[in-house]
């Protein structure tokens, strides 16, 4: 009976290979990570002689198809022989999400792209390496306090440890349809009253609407430029249901209901690109990488678009101030390789590459100082756009740094959605408000 | 008279059934219609109003976008190696597992099979950052192995298995026996040929199932070149808000494979779907 | 192993060891990727996890908060039962009612049955992605309620609206299935009972009350229990449609336990695991002991 034979081979050996890789799989140990008290920054060239087996770290990148991070992995690798680098380019989503399972589960790559509004549920935990004894305060060489502005060193601390190496910077920042405000005859506004008339004016004569979104975000800029603020001071309780956070939300809300405003609802997608090729969007409010979006998605809208200070309220201007850092997971095995990638992609050349593949603010002072940085910007009407961020920068706040940071942000969104389908704007803000001082007093 | 009036009534009947059939399946087929004729069109026509029934003018600059820009044929491969794969585990040790549970009478049969059935309630969510750091253990995250190991087998094709297994009278199996038939040569003569139409229902459910997941792969998989279709499609979705005219080409191109298998292999298809429902 | 004769080495066994042999692999890998892991979440439900630190025992503490203090947990456990009553209202009743139809010698039956049947082999994905632009606010959609004189609907961003949203498509996908299986059934029921009840002067409705229906119990019995079991379960629609908003009207069971999971809050999502658990139970034991009955 040869088949009968055949088969129940087949199924013996099966069994045995099953067994076999269940017991064999694990891979390999992985080097252990060079100590190196004092690194030194990349040198340009290291004798082949030395070079032992590279190690290969994994940088995973959220930019997507405007990534700065994949154009400079060549010359990395060239100046350092002995790492291999293996970029993964995930979305914002799914990188979260991804992020949250590989740190319960331990397969971490070596270098992340993060959000640096995801920190606050990851500090606490030690999720992330403190990058302060691979500094030793330096950047480069160059002083950590002179390479970043003050604010900016604020984000990436935290207790006494550094976290991330900020990478770009995001506040937010008015974008207007220029053409149809001269058309209109109409000025940038300035103020909130100067933007509620003109987003009426250009509402009622059908030349599209200013964007109301519904998340943490938008609605903290209102907050902020109303003298308000998502936490109280030591971060103990909601405080926007404050009276001025009543006030500041009820004008951004009473746009939506007099008409001022559209209401681009996240069903729509994540980002209001459709509105503006279709002309529902006339004025939205984001920060710096959007005009990187605009430009890959709406190549023909060019010229069309420039960006001003988001009109001011009673507490002058303001912003949310967040961007992305350069993290090193704490379980990598590579952290010395992980570190000279970092230091790499932080280089002023490396920078300004972030401005100009990515349309973002980069991080570092002597970047944006740079000519290349300050060019005129053709897509927007030959304005030196990067400038106008960087006053946002000015006043911008970053995100508290609390562990129940995702669920206050659930809550207060949920309480912007209810106030843009016309729920009062007070008891909305009060039930999250309940919500969120439940969360805080564990 | 009476019988003149029934005949009327029976026409006017059947008129109505034909009505309802032809608008209903005209119904279920719109959105379809509308995912590729969306795929065909320039972006300013896709939400047009009124709308656009057909594109004017036709372009396929969405589909040469999908194809140049995103490694679909790769995503394609992958989801067929892995959907094959998996399949025939399925096959060869549900059908086995569920012989054994059917026809044999060993220790412990019933409380496995129960301890088994409970395994299945469990919704998959709960064990998915156990099942992942297990993985991990193993060396196995952004692998073909981290994707296929935890799918080799399943509570469900054996529960199917048995089910169908339970229908075939011992006597055949006996007299099989009698005839000088080892156990495997009774499994192989006589369980699996009568078995057949309970194994095409697993080959379709399993296939399907593999085909169209979405949760586990998006986990357990990072690097773009192991990507399956539907996580293709997703993330092309994700990255892409403000083309529907290329995310719905990515959608047809997505949707298109198993459509035509089941074109080619409706009766099977039907066939192996009810079998399990009805007769198991 | 060269020297080993296979079917010498299987008659030296006893009948029972091959019966192990033959469930070794799925049991193994039922021990690995069941049971362990079930087991873990089961413990992790008494605990304060995170998954990088250590758990810290809380005893019944995450289900108690769940149960008592829970808003958004009770908004899931609204909505999932919003979909699972509304989807078991209206998929059977039309997959009976198109079998019904088609059961009745139509032409062109095959190119009908394709018709209906055709969504059930696409992807969630797929079926979400379709969905989302046809419930757009400029979507076909909303035309379609423009051209009939009626106001727009926010289909997705409505939360009065959404889950009904998320039913109607999810219908769509699935009822070719449910259909395919009553008219298979509708099939093997002899037509002799039909023509001796003809005889007796039944009427259509007659016919369809004392016998298609007592017919088809055991496969409407299959269609719901499973049907149930697996839309407690609902999830990709979600996920892909609307995140769960807005206002956590979409927010289901188990989009809200793998929310919880992505927050690193793994001893709760347990928790909330372990309720649907108990759920599913409940029906899962409904059809064990229908199955066992029949054997």
């Amino acid at each position: 009976m040869p088949t009968k034979r055949t088969v129940l081979f087949m199924l013996l050996a099966l069994l045995i290979v099953m067994a076999l890789t269940a017991c064999g799989g694990g891979a390999a140990p992985a080097e252990p990570a060079a100590s190196s008290g004092d690194t030194a920054p990349a040198t340009e060239e290291q004798p082949a002689a030395t070079a032992v087996e590279p190690v290969t770290i994994t940088v995973w990148d959220y930019y997507g198809e405007s990534s700065p991070i994949v154009p400079i992995v060549a010359a990395f690798e060239s100046a350092n022989p002995d790492v291999k680098v293996e970029v993964q380019s995930l979305d914002w989503d799914t990188m979260l999400e991804k992020m949250n399972v590989v740190l319960t589960g331990g397969e971490v790559p070596d270098v992340v792209t993060l959000d640096m509004t995801w920190l606050p549920t990851y500090a606490p935990l030690g999720a992330f390496a403190d990058l302060s004894p691979m500094a030793n305060g330096k950047l480069n060489g160059v002083p950590l306090d002179e390479a970043y502005a003050a604010g900016a060193l604020e984000a990436m601390r935290y207790d006494d440890q550094i976290l991330a190496m900020l990478y770009d910077f995001d506040v937010y920042a008015l974008y207007y349809r220029a053409d149809l405000l001269d058309e209109m005859g109409l000025d940038v506004p300035t103020t909130w009253a100067e933007l509620s008339d003109v987003a009426g004016q250009l509402a009622a004569n059908g030349k599209g609407q200013y964007a109301f979104m519904a998340d943490t975000f938008h609605a903290a800029q209102f907050l902020y430029e109303n003298g308000a603020s998502i936490l109280n001071e030591d971060n103990t309780a909601a405080a926007f249901n404050s009276p001025e956070a009543v006030e500041a939300i009820a004008f951004y809300a009473g746009m939506v209901q007099d008409g001022s405003a559209y209401y681009w609802s996240t069903d729509e997608g994540w980002e209001v690109t459709p509105g503006l090729k279709d002309g529902r969007i006339a004025m939205f409010s984001d920060g710096a990488y959007y005009m990187g979006i605009m430009k890959d998605a709406a190549p023909e809208m060019a010229g069309q678009w420039r960006v001003a200070p988001h009109p001011a309220g009673a507490a002058g201007p303001g912003s949310y101030m967040g961007g992305t850092g350069l993290a090193i997971p704490a379980k990598s095995d590579n952290q010395e390789a992980a570190w000279r990638f970092i230091e790499y992609a932080m280089t002023l050349e490396n920078q300004t590459g972030v401005f100009e593949n990515a349309g973002a603010a980069p991080a570092l002072l002597a970047a944006l100082e740079s000519d290349a940085v300050n060019a005129a910007d053709p897509y927007f009407g030959d304005q030196q756009t990067l400038s106008v961020f960087l006053q946002a920068m000015e006043t911008a706040t970053p995100f508290p740094y609390v562990r129940q940071w995702n669920d206050i942000d659930a809550a207060f969104t949920v309480a912007m959605e209810q106030v843009a389908l016309g729920e009062p704007v007070q008891d909305s803000l009060d039930a999250a408000a309940v919500e969120v001082d439940a969360l805080l007093s564990k | 008279m009476a019988a003149h009036r029934k005949s009327l009534k029976h026409v006017t009947g059947r008129g109505l059934v034909y009505a309802v059939l032809i608008v209903s399946a005209l119904l279920m087929a719109l959105p379809f219609y509308w995912m590729v004729s969306s795929a065909l069109k320039m972006e300013p026509f896709i939400f047009a109003s009124p709308p656009q029934w057909l594109p004017d003018p036709l372009i396929w600059d969405n589909f040469i976008a999908v194809f140049t820009r995103i490694p679909f044929p790769r995503y394609l491969l992958n989801s067929v190696l892995v959907a094959v794969i998996v399949t025939v585990s399925h096959v060869f040790f549900d059908t086995l597992a569920g012989y054994a549970f059917a026809k044999f009478r060993f220790p412990g049969r019933d409380t496995i099979f129960f301890l088994l059935l409970l395994g299945l309630m469990v919704p998959f969510q709960v064990n998915l950052i156990p099942i992942y750091k297990i993985m991990s253990s193993l060396g196995w995250v952004d692998s073909y192995m981290g994707l296929i190991a935890p799918q080799l087998t399943s509570v469900f094709g054996i529960f199917l298995m048995r089910q169908f297994m339970r229908s075939i009278p011992d006597e055949l199996l006996d007299a099989a026996r009698i005839d000088g038939c080892n156990e495997l040569g009774v499994f192989f003569r006589v369980v699996a040929p009568l078995a057949l139409p309970g194994i095409a229902t697993l080959i379709i459910f399993t296939f399907m199932g593999v085909w169209n997941d979405f949760l586990w792969p998006r986990l357990i998989l990072s690097s773009n070149e192991l990507y399956t279709l539907p996580l293709g499609l997703a993330q092309m979705q994700m990255r892409n808000t403000s083309n529907w005219g290329e995310v719905m080409a990515g959608t047809t191109v997505t949707a298109l494979p198993m459509v035509i298998v089941f074109l080619l292999m409706q009766r099977q298809f039907i066939s192996g779907m009810t079998e399990g429902a009805v007769k198991a | 192993m060269s020297s080993l004769s296979v079917p010498a080495f299987i008659r030296g066994i006893r009948k029972h060891g091959l019966a192990y042999l033959f469930i070794a692999v799925p049991v193994l890998a039922a021990i690995i990727f069941l049971l362990i892991p079930m087991v873990t979440s089961f413990w992790w439900s008494f605990n304060e996890y995170n998954g990088i630190q250590p758990p810290r025992f809380v005893g019944l503490d995450n289900y108690v908060k769940l149960i008592t203090g829970d808003k958004i947990f009770r908004h899931a456990l609204k909505n999932t039962t919003f979909f699972v009553f509304f989807g078991m209202l209206i998929g059977p009743t039309l997959g009976l009612l198109t079998a019904l139809l088609l059961n009745q010698k139509v032409r062109f039956q095959a190119l009908f049955r394709t018709a209906y049947f055709l969504p059930v082999m696409t992807s969630l994905v797929v079926v979400a992605t379709i969905w989302r632009m046809l419930y757009n606010r400029n979507g076909l959609l909303n035309i379609g309620l423009a051209a009939l004189g009626l106001k727009p609907i926010g289909w997705l961003s409505d939360p009065q609206w959404a889950m009904m949203s998320i039913v109607i498509a999810s219908v769509w996908q699935g009822f070719g299935f449910e259909m395919v299986i009553f008219l298979a059934a509708l099939q093997n029921i002899p037509k002799e009972l039909y023509d001796a009840a003809a005889i007796d002067g039944a009427d259509g409705r007659r016919k369809f009350w004392y016998i298609t229906l007592p017919a088809l119990r055991p496969v409407l019995f299959f269609v719901y229990v499973i049907g149930i079991i697996e839309s407690y379960q609902v999830f990709d629609q979600v996920f892909v449609m609307t995140s769960g908003g807005p206002v956590y009207s979409t927010t289901t069971l188990v989009y809200y336990l793998y929310s919880r999971f992505i927050d690193l809050r793994l001893g709760y999502a347990s928790a909330i695991a372990y309720v649907l658990f108990i759920i599913l139970i409940i029906f899962s034991l409904i059809q064990w002991r229908f199955f066992m009955e029949k054997d």
